[in-house]
């Protein structure tokens, strides 16, 4: 056996009192770290297992697809022939029709939203998802164009930059309420997708800029350069030399701004979330009619069967069912985001 | 080249001219490369027009709601609805001594049969005396009493006849605004129409007339009672307990207090002036430093914005307290102490708890967190606790711990920023003067770094403040100021915030009512104070900004 290897122990003797102060500090701050981590893990658990039992099946086909193709239905559970009943409204109906005489002194419980599936809320936040981060990309990575390639310490910048800051602090529910004020009530849109899309990508703007013109920043200036001195024009050079090479860029950060509209309840509260509406998004008489029609979403969904409805076993599945799909939809968001960047950083690098 | 030599006479132009000769004109006399800077330029002012325009919504909407709340006032002043509860105000004070006795009752006749062991026939005959006691003392108000049920009555049925009016006025203008586009026949039966509407002309002088007239009465009721309290006070029953005593001999203090504040109050109501005007900085202030909101009420509303705002800022800052110790002690962690690869896999993931959806935090917190909080508080050996066993499940400490989860990874990200922003050669000449880690980041990093951190909990703070799904659905929504008197329990009352009360009644208001420009001022005081916070984060920053050189 070869002897240890002097340490910093064997050579000083005991470690030093700072030594040891520092090792105990040092393991508060990991502990504490460690904390956090693990209660956001536990939240991640928690929904995942009572969520996933609602949403996984052990046998074929694994998916409770009707809970992701139906729309929800008001669950009715009572007792029938000594036998506990729970069926959904359609079923209930032509159940009802059957055995009219029978249920007449039947005491039947109801939970509104509790049977059938969430299909038009995943369709509606797909929506207004979609629409509003188009918006504001074309929005967004147009000022950080002018921002990174064209504006001049100024007034105006300043004040610009100065208008971008403050906004990305401004509550989302003022976002709702400005929205309400404006595109429902101002401009008579009502409750619509359009004013959904404007609110919502309005409150993500300054994120989309901000990225963006980061994005921008980091292609090096050679490349500019070296373009303006074959003779392209400013237009030009940006268009060839510095866009393609900041696009991976902008798209990432576009990326965890889809999480994050997706994830917000209060702007589209007023604007564009309806609590139940019959016909999906896409069956409308005139085209036109689908810019201003009211759409369920899937965090509003989840409001209102969190607040709305009381919590228990036949409840729960619809809750925790919701919270899944959300949850997990946006975290897949969120962590495309997060792998993509750090891919792009290995990427470029010049 | 030979476009030139086959035509001599054409003007030949310096070559510097042809290189420099502008393509003038083919977008309104723009250049290509001109119009692209300006659409850029347009663009990028888009932000500043929404932001001028979130400024302009809010502030149209909200503006109007100071004269409204001033009308709202001034009918509360001239149907007599303001003196009416003056007098309620004394009733009120009564009962809540009446029912301190009541408290006391209760607790010796816990004693008596828990610890004595007597049965409850016993304990009744030995609190005969306090139980005679307590009645002639809640008997002193009834006289008050007779008399407010007579103002409320008289104030309640002025106020609803002027109401009518009101809207029967209104009527009777929107058929007036009708006649001018109906046809003629039409025209005349909506004249007729509007000719019949009788609207009743309140003479509010005459009419609280009859309440003014009971000002006599309550004087000499108030006579009476000071006389009757200050002989109850001065004959308290007998008490064999110790503790009981102590308590009961607070009486007679309470009782002095009390008749000073009915003196003052009978002055209030001696001076009380119906015609009085309500000014603009009156009504302001009641919303400003109202502390009741008190919405639909058959009686009167109020617009007061101390509750919420109290509401939101204790949660606020109970999240900040647990995100501050956390975020930081992470971001110093991640960044100082933690090898590569743990690095590697804590930033991202605390970036990716930012990502979880305040509503699905929001529901968690109601479906889960909520009921174990209540459950574990439950447990005996937690009751040293104060405010522990929680009464409720859902409260401010509810919504401050789950915030709290949110707020943590904006701390933590700029946070961690602001140090790794500090200059490497300020820890490696401490490290080589022989300090060890722990000293240089005590001594050196986290100085340096501070004004970003100070940023990333301001900023912190605005996100918290601004939150409304975790509130509206875990901070129990109670309008009520909450009782600091409680000491550390006030963290498990329920409250209600700014955010979660535009979210909550928003929906289900009439338009531009008095309640909807209510909600739009709660939604500019969040608007300020977003900007407030996002000001004093940048003026931070660039105020104590280390310079490097």
């Amino acid at each position: 056996m070869k002897p240890a290897p002097p340490t910093v122990a064997a050579l000083f003797g005991r470690p030093t009192p700072a030594k040891q102060a520092e090792r105990g500090v040092f393991w508060v701050l990991r502990l504490s770290t460690y904390f956090v981590l693990c209660c956001a893990a536990f939240i991640f658990w928690d929904i995942g297992t009572k969520g996933g039992a609602v949403i996984f099946r052990p046998s074929a086909p694994f998916i409770n697809i009707p809970f992701l193709t139906e729309a929800p239905e008001t669950l009715n559970v009572f007792a029938f022939r000594g036998q506990k009943l729970i069926l959904g409204d359609r079923q209930f109906r032509a159940f009802k029709a059957q055995h009219a005489a029978e249920l007449k002194n039947v005491r039947i419980e109801t939970y509104v939203y509790s049977a059938g599936g969430i299909f038009p809320n995943i369709a509606g936040t797909v929506l207004l998802v979609a629409g509003s981060i188009l918006i504001a990309l074309v929005l967004g990575v147009l000022s950080a164009i002018y921002l990174s390639e064209y504006a001049v310490d100024g007034p105006f910048v300043r004040f610009l930059r100065l208008s971008i800051v403050n906004l990305a602090g401004v509550p989302s529910i003022v976002y709702g309420l400005f929205g309400f004020g404006m595109f429902v009530i101002a401009f008579d849109f009502g409750v619509s997708l359009l004013a959904g899309w404007l609110t919502l990508a309005f409150m993500v703007l300054p994120i989309i800029i901000t990225a963006s013109e980061e994005a921008l920043k980091a292609v090096p200036r050679g490349y500019r350069e070296g373009s303006l001195a074959l003779g392209a024009t400013k237009l030009q050079a940006i268009v060839t030399n510095v866009l393609p090479y900041a696009l991976p860029g902008i798209l990432t950060s576009s990326v965890l701004s889809i999480a994050r509209v997706a994830g917000e309840t209060a702007p589209i509260m007023f604007t564009a979330a309806f609590v139940v509406r019959d016909e999906l998004p896409w069956q409308v008489r005139e085209w036109t009619d689908f810019f201003f029609q009211g759409v369920m979403a899937l965090p509003y969904h989840i409001y209102v069967v969190a607040s709305k409805i009381p919590q228990n076993e036949y409840t729960r599945d619809v809750q925790y069912g919701t919270a899944f799909v959300f949850l997990f939809t946006v975290a897949a968001i969120a962590m495309t985001a997060v792998i993509l960047r750090q891919r792009l950083r290995r990427k470029y690098k010049w | 080249m030979s476009a030139v030599t086959d035509i001599p006479h054409a003007v030949r132009r310096p070559t510097r001219e042809i290189l420099l000769r502008r393509k003038r004109g083919w977008f309104f006399g723009l250049r290509g490369e001109r119009v692209a800077q300006t659409v850029f330029q347009g663009n990028a002012l888009i932000s500043i027009l929404v932001l001028a325009l979130i400024t302009f919504t809010i502030f149209r909407d909200a503006v109007g709601f100071i004269p409204m709340n001033r009308q709202n006032l001034e009918i509360y002043r001239r149907a007599g609805l303001e003196l009416a509860d003056m007098l309620r105000g004394q009733v009120t004070d009564h009962s809540t001594m009446s029912r301190y006795l009541a408290t006391l009752r209760q607790q010796e006749a816990d004693r008596l049969i828990h610890r004595q062991g007597q049965t409850a026939a016993q304990a009744q005959a030995q609190l005969a005396a306090f139980d005679d006691f307590a009645t002639r003392f809640a008997d002193t108000i009834a006289a008050h009493e007779t008399i407010l049920g007579t103002m409320t009555e008289l104030c309640s049925g002025l106020k609803e006849r002027y109401t009518v009016a009101e809207d029967m006025r209104q009527a009777k203008l929107n058929l007036l605004n009708g006649l001018r586009s109906a046809p003629p026949g039409r025209a005349l039966r909506l004249k007729q129409q509007a000719e019949a509407m009788q609207i009743e002309v309140i003479d509010f002088k005459a009419e609280v007339a009859p309440l003014l007239a009971l000002r006599p009465e309550v004087f000499a009721a108030n006579a009476t009672l000071a006389a009757e309290l200050s002989r109850l006070a001065a004959a308290l029953p007998p008490a064999s307990d110790p503790d009981l005593q102590r308590k009961l001999a607070r009486l007679p203090g309470f009782v002095t207090r009390y008749l000073a504040a009915v003196e003052a109050t009978a002055q209030r109501m001696a001076a009380w002036d119906q015609g009085k005007p309500v000014g603009a900085v009156e009504a302001f202030n009641a919303f400003a430093f109202g502390r009741k909101w008190i919405t639909a009420s058959f009686w009167q509303d109020w617009y007061g914005i101390i509750p919420l705002l109290t509401g939101s800022l204790l949660i606020a800052c109970l999240a900040l307290l647990i995100a501050i110790p956390f975020g930081v002690a992470a971001a110093l962690y991640v960044n100082q102490v933690a090898r590569p690869l743990e690095q590697k896999i804590i930033k991202p993931y605390i970036e990716f708890i930012s990502a979880i959806p305040s509503v699905v935090l929001g529901f968690f917190g109601i479906a889960m967190f909520g009921e174990t909080l209540r459950r574990v508080s439950q447990s005996p050996w937690l009751d040293w606790v104060p405010g522990f066993p929680m009464l409720e499940r859902l409260t401010a400490g509810t919504a401050a711990a789950l915030l709290a989860l949110m707020a943590i990874p904006t701390i933590f990200s700029l946070a961690e920023d602001a140090i790794n922003n500090v200059p490497r050669s300020f820890k490696e000449a401490s490290l080589a003067l022989g300090a060890t880690r722990l000293q240089t980041m005590i001594r050196i990093t986290v100085p340096a770094a501070l004004s970003g951190i100070m940023a990333a909990i301001l900023l912190g703070f605005g996100r918290v403040v601004g939150e409304t799904m975790v509130v509206l659905l875990c901070a129990g929504n109670r309008i009520e100021i909450p009782d600091l008197s409680a000491g550390f329990g006030v963290v498990f009352q329920p409250v209600h915030t700014m955010t979660g009360i535009i979210a909550q009644e928003m929906g289900e208001v009439v338009r531009n009512s008095i309640h909807y420009r209510a909600l739009f001022m709660v939604g500019v005081v969040l608007f300020l104070l977003s900007l407030l916070v996002n000001w004093l984060a940048q003026k931070i920053v660039r105020r104590y900004r280390i310079s490097i050189g």
